[in-house]
């Protein structure tokens, strides 16, 4: 089912779940109904370090329909908690504000929540610390000496003939995927039935067996459809354990949906960060050194740290190269994985600073770029896998219109606004993780598929569909991919750009086997066996193979990424700093690209991620309370459909020799990585003002 | 959400029995106290649900233009009367919330929406608002969006309406109707600034109900301009709002019109620089003078400076454009 | 008490009129779970007090705060006791099973929730069901003709026009009305009109297409 679009021209595979999606008729986490369901309402914390001294829940108990109040003063011993786990109503300790302290289970939605309202907490109060900017002192080494790499000479920047030294800040990002996370739990004695939205299906099985000490056979995980992760659903959260408590101690089906400020504090964010970056180049633009420090922040109870500093090693070729990072714990709950997680921030500064250099030499930043390219890696002295970034660099900037880029900042005004160009380019590792696929292939010619992959919104069945089908050759309509139970075999989580690579192989290599198979059955080597036909003249219902695919070690002399070059045009408007994003061209080199109309969905989504973390998306905390005060969508504003213009996406669409046998390297994570700077550096090229504290908001440009 | 009792006025008289009594509060649109009431903020034993009432009309009286309290913010914006003899109120509506929500709201209800504070809004937090004697949360903390005009030292929120802006430059008059029969509050005296009582945002007496809002005729239709300055480019509460009113004859202002949103606890007239304008000619100059005559007296806090720099800016780029400079 | 007022109508017009527990319902409520307690103790051993009471309470409380309505949703008429309180989105996708419709933020500060009443679009989230009594309510699911997919549903398949799908039932419940109300003329008036409606997966150019390309088609939405 090749189809072509009227509008764009986009080729590919339309999505295999689209028309539930379209007729609203697809399941989230939270729409499973089960007989005799009960509803769980999370009380959070309203204090940011301590301990409760009492909870009240006489109101809340007598209030019409509750079934139960569970808290530390009467929950169930959980056998499994862990070191650094926070331990969900087994201790009254207080972590951080909006910790999930009650459950109040009612038999409605409306009750349980007014009931939670009544719930009375006492608490005894200890000095809190939630802000990065005040602790910038206060730090560790989250890797021990890995924290730290060096190439060359440290601060050798500073002797260079052109020299740069800035700081940048970007804010805490909280991932708001559209779905509310839920869970929908019920225990058959031992056994336990969980529908959630998870990105790693088999490790939050492996967490609940953890948590409660059961067999695998004991727990089943369902997360069929997910409704945006974004990298923050892959944990066990606390407020997933309250459910689990509150499903084991009523008997019932216990339904817990989070409401949105409290996706702000239990399900992770984006680490806000400081970084100060030293960039050295010789006179004609050959980079001397450079110097990268970064801090972010973790929680007090669990460290969570992130590759800010990673990309700066070896994006660029540059003899002198040395990179610090550092971690403070605050009273906050724990961040996670965060689109593009570290690359992301880290890339905002060091795209912003390769921009403020080649300004100083007063070099076109693609010049300067193509310059200083690293034709191998030379942090791990390895050749590319694949690399094609001087392609995106060129496409791109042809499709764009780069030619017409001005040098001189604040030359161009159009209709009353300034007008500037911005280039920020990105990488993302190319992984692979090993990955069990099951294929069956019954006497009514349909292809079944099983891996417990998820898919929070790329397209994960459709892609594997689409490999199948070329490598089994029979219609799209005749194969179903089937992921998101824990029952299925192994396959890696949904993130770090992996699933394709890593899911996607071992369809390749299953359907491969199984075509094998159906040759060793005739005894021929046919590129198109007859499946029905062979299934019949033998009297075989279905022939079947489960095969397990992982990274070669031939992969491992190499080093794989994807690369994407951003290019923004900005209108700023000179009195009320308003920033518009008007024209998007992103270049990416993404190897092969399976199934170009999803792919590119992808590359915008990330474009339109890296709008709002350019423009707008910052959570704010007071620290007197350390507290959201924008904790809504009101207040954190998500871009919308006003702020995107149309992104041409150009694919350079050439097969990677190394990563997988399709030649893929995966795009979600590199889709956003470099596009905040992008918008920075042409917002620098309309106005000559450089922002370098994110949101870059009207204030900051007035 | 508490319980509460839910009943459907039939008549104007019914609902203001119904308000009479202590607890008791009116249902229109619903957009804000439907949301008030699910975070706790307010918890009224019964709504009346005034929706059914006649006053939904839009219509010409023979000094201006009459709005029901009852009319929809969609439906007003798209009004072929208000298109024709006021813009400006079209263009201050379409800037506000989004469409589902303009298609739920009414006027009445637009003027009676609280301030978007978050400390308002978070039943943890201390607010003089809220709960008198509290304290005021933003006062020494994140008061980005934050008055810089006629805050006080209990209360630093901003009134969020973008209709009630266009209709304070306008002139319109609130009608309202209580026990002691109609009133008639010019809209820029309908609400209030917070003073020692921020929990009263208006000048409303209790019992009274809003029924409908006049607006003068006037010669403003061909130059007027509403302009919003937020954090995204639609669906966000202004940082700095302007309604800019001019009438201009041979290139020289005879009568101007100014207010802003975003920047006090109501809709903010700037009388003094709208006399700045008359008679001058309706230039860049003209329109940076009355700017920096409308910034007299404007306060800042630690997040909201740069409203100080924001609001003259924007003052002259709505007159520029009411003006039609650009 | 005063309010047995000729002129209140609960519900619908010709409902039953409403029961007032006054302003102090709390405690009349208090006073009728009194009585079942001790009606209770009169007649049942010592364990069974707590359930009995609870049961009770149940039926009283069920009796006092829920309220009669009707309205017809995608075609189909509906009649049912809620709660004032309960918001028309909870309804249907709690007591409805009509799940297509989204809670996103609960605060219309998204647009997940966006279904039509009497045709036209509004955040379901900020929509008390009892104020619904009497309207047609059209969601997601309704906008299908049985098999036959509605323009806008084939439009964002084709345009790829959502990633996750969670907020999409909002957007085409959306995009549908933003053509109805001659609001799709222009890529800059869609964007501007279809702004109420977040999208985290970042589809919004693929769902503009898709708007643009149903507008110009013709196509009778």
């Amino acid at each position: 089912m090749e189809t072509k679009t009227s509008y764009g021209d986009i080729p590919g595979l339309k999505r295999v779940d689209g028309h539930l999606k379209v007729t609203g008729s697809i399941r989230y986490a939270a729409e499973h109904p089960s007989p005799g369901l009960v509803y769980g309402a999370i009380v959070s914390s309203t204090i940011a370090k301590g301990a409760i001294a009492a909870v009240d829940s006489k109101a809340a108990e007598s209030s019409p329909g509750v079934v139960a109040v569970i808290s530390y003063q009467n929950a169930i011993k959980v056998p499994g908690y862990g070191e650094h786990d926070l331990k969900t109503f087994n201790e009254n300790k207080i972590y951080f504000n909006g910790q999930p302290i009650a459950l109040v289970i009612a038999n409605t939605f409306e009750r349980a929540k007014y009931a939670a309202s009544l719930v009375k907490v006492k608490y005894n109060n200890e000095a809190h610390q939630t802000s990065l900017d005040a602790n910038l002192q206060n730090t560790y080494k989250p890797f021990g000496d890995d924290s730290d790499y060096h190439r060359g000479e440290a601060n050798a920047y500073q002797n260079a003939p052109v020299k740069i030294e800035a700081e940048y800040h970007t804010p805490i990002h909280v991932h708001n995927a559209m779905e509310p996370f839920a869970v929908t739990a019920f225990w058959d004695g031992d056994k336990v039935t969980v529908y959630t939205k998870a990105q790693a299906i088999k490790s939050m099985q492996h967490d609940i067996m953890t948590m409660f000490k059961l067999p695998v056979e004991n727990v089943q995980v369902y997360s069929k459809v997910i409704g945006g992760a974004f990298g923050s659903g892959s944990p066990l959260w606390p407020y997933a354990k309250a459910a689990l408590i509150g499903a084991k101690m009523t008997g019932k089906p216990v339904k817990v949906v989070i409401d949105r400020e409290q996706m702000f504090t239990m399900v992770g964010y984006r680490s806000p960060a400081m970084q100060k970056i030293g960039m050295g180049a010789s006179a004609d633009g050959k980079l001397i050194g450079i110097t990268h420090e970064a801090t972010g922040e973790t929680a007090t109870y669990q460290q969570f740290g992130e590759g800010i500093t990673d990309t700066t090693k070896f994006l660029y070729e540059c003899p002198n190269v040395d990179t610090h990072y550092k971690l403070t714990r605050l009273d906050l709950s724990v961040p996670t994985y965060t689109r593009g997680p570290g690359e992301t921030t880290g890339v905002f500064a060091l795209e912003s600073a390769i921009d403020e250099l080649a300004h100083a030499i007063n070099m076109d930043p693609i010049e300067f770029r193509k310059k200083n390219y690293a034709e191998r890696d030379p942090e791990e002295n390895l050749p590319w896998s694949s690399k094609y970034l001087d392609e995106c660099y060129t496409q791109g900037a042809a499709h764009f219109g780069w030619d017409k880029r001005q040098q001189k900042p604040g030359s161009v005004m159009q209709d009353g606004w300034m007008v500037g160009y911005g280039l920020g380019c990105g990488a993302y590792g190319a992984g692979r993780a090993p990955c069990t696929v099951h294929a069956k292939l019954g006497a009514n010619g349909m292809l079944l598929l099983q891996s417990a992959s998820a898919d929070m919104g790329p397209g994960t069945a459709t892609v594997m569909v689409k490999i199948a089908s070329e490598i089994i050759d029979i219609p799209v309509e005749n194969i179903s991919f089937e992921l998101g139970s824990s029952a299925l075999p192994n396959a890696p989580g949904e993130y770090g750009s992996i699933t394709t690579s890593s899911v996607g192989s071992a369809v390749y290599d299953a359907c491969t086997a199984l075509k094998e198979k159906f040759n060793q059955v005739t005894g021929t080597a046919s590129d198109k066996p007859d499946y029905v036909k062979i299934l019949n003249d033998h009297n075989l219902p279905f022939i079947e193979v489960t095969h397990s695919s992982a990274r070669s070690e031939e992969a491992n002399k190499y080093s794989a990424h994807a690369y994407v070059a951003h290019f923004v045009e900005a209108h700023v408007h000179p009195a009320t700093g308003e920033v518009k994003i008007k024209k998007v061209v992103s270049a990416v080199d993404g190897g092969k690209i399976i199934n170009p109309i999803t792919a590119r969905s992808q590359i915008i989504g990330g474009v339109v991620w890296g709008i709002g973390m350019s423009l707008m998306e910052e959570g704010v905390l007071d620290h007197r309370y350390g507290k959201y005060v924008n904790s809504n969508l009101g207040d954190y504003h998500l871009a919308t459909h006003a702020d995107v213009p149309q992104v041409e996406v150009v694919f350079i669409d050439k097969k990677d020799p190394v990563t997988n046998p399709m030649g893929s390297k995966g795009i979600g994570e590199v889709a956003i990585v470099g596009f905040a700077a992008a918008v920075a550096n042409a917002v620098f090229n309309a106005t000559g003002k450089r922002v370098r504290d994110l949101p870059i908001t009207p204030d900051k440009i007035v | 959400m508490k319980q509460f009792q839910y009943v459907r006025a039939a008549s104007q008289q019914d609902a203001l029995a119904a308000i009479a009594k202590p607890g008791t509060k009116i249902i229109a649109g619903g957009t804000n106290l439907v949301d008030l009431m699910k975070r706790g903020v307010t918890a009224p034993d019964k709504l009346v649900d005034i929706t059914h009432l006649p006053l939904k009309g839009i219509a010409a009286t023979k000094t201006g233009l009459h709005i029901g309290t009852l009319a929809l913010n969609s439906v007003v914006s798209e009004n072929s009367l208000v298109l024709a003899k006021q813009p400006l109120l079209a263009m201050a509506l379409k800037a506000g919330a989004s469409p589902q929500l303009r298609n739920m709201a009414t006027v009445g209800g637009n003027m009676m929406q609280r301030t978007r504070c978050s400390y308002f809004y978070d039943t943890t937090m201390p607010c003089n608002k809220r709960e008198p004697g509290t304290g005021c949360g933003a006062m020494e903390g994140y008061n980005r969006m934050h008055a810089i005009f006629g805050a006080s030292g209990q209360c630093i929120a901003v009134h969020p309406s973008d209709m009630c802006v266009g209709l304070a430059a306008l002139d319109a008059v609130v009608i309202v109707t209580g026990k002691k029969g109609e009133r008639r509050i010019p809209m820029t005296e309908f609400h209030r600034l917070p003073g020692d009582h921020p929990e009263n945002d208006n000048h409303l007496a209790p019992g009274e109900l809003i029924i409908g809002v006049e607006i003068p005729d006037n010669n403003f239709a061909k130059n007027s301009y509403y302009l919003k300055v937020r954090d995204r480019q639609s669906y966000a509460f202004a940082l700095v709002s302007v309604a800019a009113a001019l009438d201009i004859s041979g290139g020289l202002i005879k009568q101007a019109r100014l207010a802003m949103g975003g920047v006090a606890h109501k809709p903010w007239r700037l009388f003094e620089a709208e006399k700045s304008l008359i008679g001058k000619p309706a230039t860049e100059d003209s329109f940076k003078n009355a700017a920096q005559i409308a910034m007299q007296g404007a306060k800042a806090y630690e997040y909201n400076a740069f409203k100080l720099r924001l609001a003259p800016a924007s003052i002259t780029e709505a007159l520029k454009h009411a003006a039609g400079a650009v | 008490m005063e309010d047995k007022n000729a002129n209140f109508v609960s519900g619908a017009p010709g409902e039953e009129p409403e029961i007032d527990l006054g302003p102090k319902d709390n405690s009349r409520r208090t006073f009728l779970k009194q009585s079942a307690l001790i009606t209770a103790v009169a007649l049942a051993p010592a364990p069974a007090v707590k359930a009995a009471e609870m049961h009770f309470d149940e039926r009283v409380a069920e009796a006092f705060e829920k309220m009669p309505l009707k309205m017809e949703v995608n075609g189909v008429a509906k009649s049912l006791m809620v709660e004032p309180r309960s918001t028309l989105l909870d309804i249907l996708r709690e007591q409805l099973d009509l799940t297509g419709t989204k809670k996103g933020c609960d605060y219309g500060q998204c647009g997940a929730c966006t279904v039509h009443v009497d045709g036209h679009r509004v955040n379901a989230c900020l929509t008390l069901g009892i104020m619904v009594n009497g309207k047609k309510v059209t969601t997601i699911e309704g906008l299908a003709k049985g098999e036959v997919l509605h323009p806008m549903q084939e439009a964002f398949l084709k345009h790829d026009g959502f990633q996750c799908g969670y907020c999409t039932p909002g957007q085409i419940m959306s995009a549908v009305a933003c053509i109805r109300e001659g609001h799709a003329n222009t890529e800059m008036e869609i964007r501007e009109y279809m702004s109420g409606n977040i999208c985290r997966c970042g589809a919004y150019p693929n769902i503009v297409n898709a708007i643009q390309e149903v507008k110009g088609g013709g196509f009778v939405v």
